[in-house]
């Protein structure tokens, strides 16, 4: 069996022309504090034959990549050429590099959902939830490695247990495993930590976000979430009494979460289908607005829960226009709750009658569906509705799209005039049915 | 009709329509926006019980479409039985707001279903004014019927049924009872088959939306009769009533939920006697004309007498061969105020069929209790056949009203048309004079100045009395037959009855009626903040969320349609209330020990129990306090196992405390509302498990559940809710499937090559096909 290994590393060796490259110091951080895995490599890459760096190949092991970033050591973006649907979950990135140098310092960021498992995944009520994260004890690369250190914040100092690999420190809430030397390309560990987490396990299940634009000057954004604790099951009975009165019962349940929505957001509503849920709170901070939502009950492992959110914010903000030209700029997905993780969400655009060469600028890939038209108000012609969907999301996909259509000014007017119109003939109908007889016989009209 | 009786006014005074049409306006949007303090103060949001479920049959109706909705068989609803919903249900209500909602959404006006149902009964508080002016237009006077139609519009009577979201058949069937009235007595004075038939749409509208129906086609035979004793048959009548109760016939025949009963029951027997007795009166007549004096009393009094003993015979032969049926046991309630507790618990316990208390009648119509003897005296006093109509329908509607708190809504419009005439005929007295002198016609000015009251009092309460004075004093300068100090006096005082009345309306509205019930707001005595008491959206949300999508929920019957509504959850019984024996069988399970109630609900598939539990925050419309109704419905149907003197302590209490009945202590309904609450301390002083709601520290504190678990508690323990565990759950750990299997040991099987087989002796022989006979 290791002499097939052999023969695959010695077949790389030969035949790329990156046996040369190497990565020279890796430094790794691993967020886990929350349900998300974020990651942080800072990579110093060189190539030992000492040409120039054109293109490097990084590979990220964990499932379910939710985003990434890549830069250099001057921060400025790499490009990169993403390779999906290789064996176990992996994905490959093609960096080019813009400037040319044999050495080159890399910064990048990956966030991953679902990596963080509750293990035991039921737990009672007044139990701590404790979660279990796999993952790589070394940088998964195609590359052999000079050194590398890879440190790991927890959310708690609670740990159960997790990879004996020497050397490594404990402290606190903080585990630091490394630096080893010379790992071979292509050599993988498992690093393993079962530890205390209680921080809010809540996934967004599907976002149905619209935006309804109107040249009145009001944009009407309306949020349709579906939301699952995702955390430990709640086994066995709930208990009213021991969560009002046990401070640490149901540490993980959550009972209130905040979202942060535009600064001139006015006329927030949050209710579902029975009707506003009374448990809200706003504050208006300078340059947003905090909503502290509190579903109708806690959510506990497993429960779930649904509601929309709707405001309405000033189009001056969002819509530029030029002649017959307008830019619509906003967020294609906007903060729910702090380390959220979406499962899929859907973009609908609802643009005002009359809009026409509609183009879309959205700053990573979506999934376009077909675009559709929609008659509510005085619609006669319909309104043109962009709709678009990306699957696993997180905070980090909070950018803007944009937008561009034309649209004629004067057709603005042609609402007014058809309820104008509607009235004046209604008076005209009535004016001349008053003036008819339809009897078929005689009424004095005196009774 | 509004119109061309406008148009009529306006060829006869110039700002007399004006003044009608802007009078009915000011009442209509007057009465639209009192009826709003609910939506205000809350949401807009369905209210109540029975609006819950006229909401989901709305909700399904708009969705699936009408012929769906019509055979629709609801599996949500009494599990395992279900309910033929398409043909139990008055759909007039579904039907008026689901068209509302297609027309709205023709025209592209994406109006949710939700809000036109909630609005639905202010829209139609407006119709009905307008249709009660006109019916008090042809009773009495213009002038009557701005009054009646101001009073209606803000009246409590009314509105207890009709605040925004108070989404029931009583919304809408007010305007249809009104406006068949109307129409009727329309057809009655011009004899016109016209008007008639238009009694007989407006009545087939009424059969669609309401079972008070029963009371049209009692109301109207019952005038025809009268006037027929009174002797004032006329081929007007004749017309009139033949058409109406005809087409009116075939009409209510159409409704799935009426079907065959207008010749089948004996409540609408009344109107076919006195059909059949009209016909006989105008035969006779005939032959009256033809024959001489002499014969046509013999023949009168012989076939009299023998027609009215065969009428008797077939009634009463017809009734106990069953084809007619007897009187319904709700009917019977309406004679006998003493019948429903006795025969009928279910009826009972619902508290709007108690009898009436004297304060509710003021409470609801305040002055125009008093005015409305008043009116009925003028009608009496200047009796025609029109008046006669409506004197019936003040007598009658006066029984019933004493007799059930809901029938009070039949009540109010008639008094308010009787006190309308009340103060037109007041003010006629004591507005005549100057009246007389600034216009010609002594009507119509009447008319215009109660218009302008009226109008002034929807506009402003306190600058019209000003605005008054102000007028009284020219008032010395003509001296008629009365002197003007006292006519001043008079018409202030009156105004001032009137606005009191405004003012009261207002008052009773917002304090009374305007609780949507599933959202409950307390004032906090410390700081005077609102606060909101949710728990049952909370709970009925967490079903729908957490539950399985066919789970099975048990509950007392007043929350089935909210559980269906909200929850959208499968309910035992509900507040359709058609199968006692169901409902009785929930209550033996309520009231039964955990154990023995255990059975009961696994023999109903039951997934959760759902109580209501007012002891922490003193509400007091639990189920503990409503539990004796349980005990008594489930002793009607289970005497041997359920005793409702085993409830009480040996002094006849029921109290919850240690001295309670130990049936009590240890029933599944008392075990489920006290489930820890043993435990809880609610201030730092008092006792733990101190009910607030019966001021008594609970008797039975410490005790398990053994078949259930606490599945869920809302936020003030209003609402709890418990899984009911699997058999395996609490008998015997369950074991998963791939444990099952036997551990391998080390036995060695003795069967070898030769004997591999086994036998079975006396291996029956199977013939396929064929049945093994024993």
């Amino acid at each position: 069996m290791w002499i097939l290994y052999h023969v695959a590393i010695a077949y790389l060796i030969l035949n790329v022309t990156h046996a040369e490259i190497i990565n020279k110091n890796v430094e790794r951080t691993l967020d886990l504090t929350s349900q998300l895995a974020k990651t942080t490599y800072k990579i110093s890459v060189e190539d030992t034959a000492g040409k120039a760096l054109k293109d490097y190949v990084f590979v990220v092991k964990e499932p379910n990549l939710s985003f990434i970033s890549v830069k250099d050591g001057f921060s400025n973006k790499v490009k990169y050429e993403e390779k999906k649907g290789l064996a176990n979950d992996q994905t490959e990135f093609k960096l080019t590099f813009a400037s040319v140098s044999p050495q080159q310092n890399l910064v990048i960021e990956t966030v991953s959902t679902k990596n963080i498992l509750p293990h035991p995944a039921e737990i009672k009520q007044n139990d701590k939830q404790l979660v279990k994260f796999v993952g790589g004890l070394y940088l998964y690369s195609k590359y052999s490695t000079n050194t590398q250190k890879t440190n790991v914040m927890l959310s708690s100092s609670n740990i159960l247990s997790h990879t004996q690999a020497k050397p490594y420190s404990v402290s606190s809430n903080k585990l630091a495993f490394g630096p080893y030397e010379n790992i071979a390309p292509l050599s993988e560990d498992e690093l393993v930590i079962h530890y205390e987490n209680q921080s809010p396990f809540l996934t967004v299940n599907s976002l149905d976000r619209s935006i309804e634009v109107s040249h009145w000057g009001n944009i009407a954004v309306k949020e349709s979430i579906e939301m699952t604790h995702t955390g430990a099951k709640l086994k066995g009975s709930f208990s009213r009494y021991d969560f009002q009165k046990d401070g640490r019962s149901g540490q993980s349940a959550v009972k209130s979460y905040k979202t942060y929505l535009p600064a001139s957001a006015s006329g927030v509503y949050y209710r579902d289908t029975n009707g506003n849920i009374s448990t809200s709170n706003m504050h208006f901070m300078r340059d947003f607005v905090d909503l502290e939502l509190r579903p109708r009950f806690p959510l506990f492992g497993g429960w779930k829960t649904q509601y929309t959110l709707g405001y309405n914010v000033p189009s001056y903000e969002y819509l530029f226009s030029s002649g017959n030209n307008y830019v619509l700029k906003m967020h294609l997905i906007d903060h729910i709750h702090d380390n959220m993780s979406i499962e899929k969400a859907v973009v609908t655009v609802i643009l005002p009658e009359g809009s026409a060469n509609i183009e879309l600028i959205t700053p990573y890939s979506i999934k376009r569906h077909q675009n559709d038209l929609i008659y509510t108000y005085l619609d006669t012609v319909g309104r043109p509705v962009i709709t678009f969907s990306k699957q696993n999301l997180v905070e980090n996909h909070i950018s803007e799209f944009t937008l561009k259509y034309t649209f004629s000014k004067v057709s603005l007017l042609q609402e007014p005039l058809l309820v104008i119109g509607f009235i004046y003939m209604i008076f005209i109908f009535t004016i001349v049915l008053l003036r008819l007889d339809f009897s078929i016989t005689y009424h004095s009209h005196k009774e | 009709m509004n119109r061309s009786s406008r148009i009529l006014n306006s060829k006869v005074a110039g700002y007399s329509s004006l003044i009608t049409f802007a009078v009915l306006l000011i009442a209509w949007i007057a009465g639209f926006s009192s009826r709003l303090f609910a939506v205000i103060r809350f949401e807009s949001i369905i209210h109540e019980f029975d609006p819950w479920f006229n909401y989901r049959a709305t909700a399904y109706m708009v969705q699936h479409g009408w012929y769906k909705f019509l055979n629709w068989f609801d599996e949500r609803a009494w599990y395992p039985l279900g309910r033929i919903v398409g043909g139990t249900v008055y759909p007039g209500l579904m039907i008026t707001s689901g068209s509302i909602h297609y027309i709205l959404h023709v025209l592209n006006i994406p109006v949710h279903i939700r809000d036109i149902c909630v609005f639905l009964a202010p829209v139609f508080s407006g119709l009905t004014s307008i249709s009660t002016y006109l019916l008090t237009k042809e009773l009495w006077s213009p002038g009557a019927g701005l009054f009646a139609a101001s009073f209606i519009a803000i009246v409590p009577g009314y509105i207890s049924r009709s605040v925004a979201g108070s989404y029931d058949n009583e919304g809408i069937a007010i305007f249809a009872l009104q406006f068949t009235y109307f129409l009727w007595v329309r057809s009655v004075k011009t004899g016109s088959v016209f008007w008639s038939a238009g009694a007989a749409i407006s009545y087939f509208y009424m059969v669609s939306a309401w079972g008070g129906y029963v009371f049209i086609i009692n109301l109207i035979p019952l005038h025809v009769f009268v006037l027929l004793i009174m002797g004032r048959y006329s081929p007007r009548l004749l017309t009139s009533y033949s058409t109406f109760y005809i087409l009116g016939l075939l009409f209510s025949m159409q409704i799935p939920f009426v079907g065959f009963q207008p010749i089948r029951t004996s409540e609408h027997m009344a109107a076919m006697g006195v059909f059949v007795l009209l016909m006989a009166v105008a035969v006779l007549r005939h032959l009256q004309s033809v024959l001489s004096r002499n014969e046509f009393k013999k023949l009168f009094i012989v076939g009299g007498l023998l027609a009215a003993a065969i009428v008797f015979v077939a009634v009463v032969g017809l009734t106990m061969m069953g084809v007619v049926a007897p009187w319904s046991g709700r009917f019977y309630s309406l004679w006998d105020t003493g019948y429903a507790k006795i025969h009928i618990p279910i009826i009972a316990s619902v508290s709007e069929h108690q009898p009436t208390t004297w304060f509710s009648f003021f409470f609801d119509l305040h002055i125009l209790v008093c005015a409305f003897p008043v009116g009925l005296w003028y009608c009496i006093k200047q009796i025609n056949d029109e008046r006669v109509f409506v004197v019936l329908y003040a007598i009658s509607a006066v029984y019933f009203a004493g007799v059930m708190v809901r029938l009070m809504l039949t009540l109010t419009p008639v008094v308010c048309m009787l006190a309308g005439v009340a103060f037109s005929g007041l003010l006629d007295v004591f507005l005549q004079e100057d009246a007389s002198k600034r216009t010609g016609s002594v009507m119509n000015s009447v008319s215009e100045t109660d218009d302008l009251d009226e109008s002034l009092e929807k506009k402003s309460l306190y600058d019209k009395a000003g605005k008054l004075r102000h007028r009284t004093k020219h008032d010395p300068t003509h001296e008629g037959g009365m002197s003007s100090n006292l006519k001043s006096i008079v018409i202030l005082a009156v105004l001032m009855i009137l606005m009191m009345f405004a003012v009261h309306c207002t008052w009773v509205t917002s304090n009374a009626y305007s609780s949507p019930s599933i959202v409950l707001a307390f004032h906090n005595s410390q700081d005077g903040s609102r606060n909101i008491l949710d728990d049952f959206r909370e709970a009925y949300y967490w079903l729908s969320q957490n539950t399985a999508d066919d789970a099975r929920i048990m509950s007392w019957w007043d929350y089935g349609y909210q559980i269906a509504g909200m929850a959208n959850r499968t309910t035992l019984v509900d507040n359709n209330t058609w199968n006692n024996s169901h409902i009785a069988l929930v209550g033996k399970a309520m009231s039964s020990t955990e154990e023995k109630s255990y059975s009961i609900m696994t023999s109903l598939d039951v997934d959760y129990v759902l109580v209501i539990f007012g002891g922490v925050i003193g509400y007091s419309g639990d189920d503990i306090n409503k539990f004796l109704w349980m005990v008594r419905i489930a002793e009607g149907e289970h005497p041997k196992d359920i005793k409702e003197s085993d409830f009480f302590t040996d002094r006849g209490e029921f109290r919850v405390d240690a001295e309670g009945a130990p049936a009590l202590l240890n029933c599944l309904m008392y075990k489920l509302s006290y489930y820890r609450f043993g435990d809880l301390k609610l201030d730092y002083r008092g006792p733990s498990g101190y009910d607030r709601t019966r001021n008594a520290v609970i008797g039975n504190k410490d005790f398990d559940l053994t078949y259930l678990e606490e599945a869920y508690t809302t936020e003030h323990w209003l609402v709890r809710i418990y899984r009911v565990k699997k058999p395996y759950e609490f008998n015997r750990p369950s074991l998963k499937i791939k444990d099952r299997l036997i551990p391998p040991t080390n036995f060695i099987s003795r069967k070898n090559l030769k004997r591999r087989k086994g036998l079975i002796r006396n291996r029956p022989t199977v013939v396929k096909g064929k049945r093994s006979l024993k």
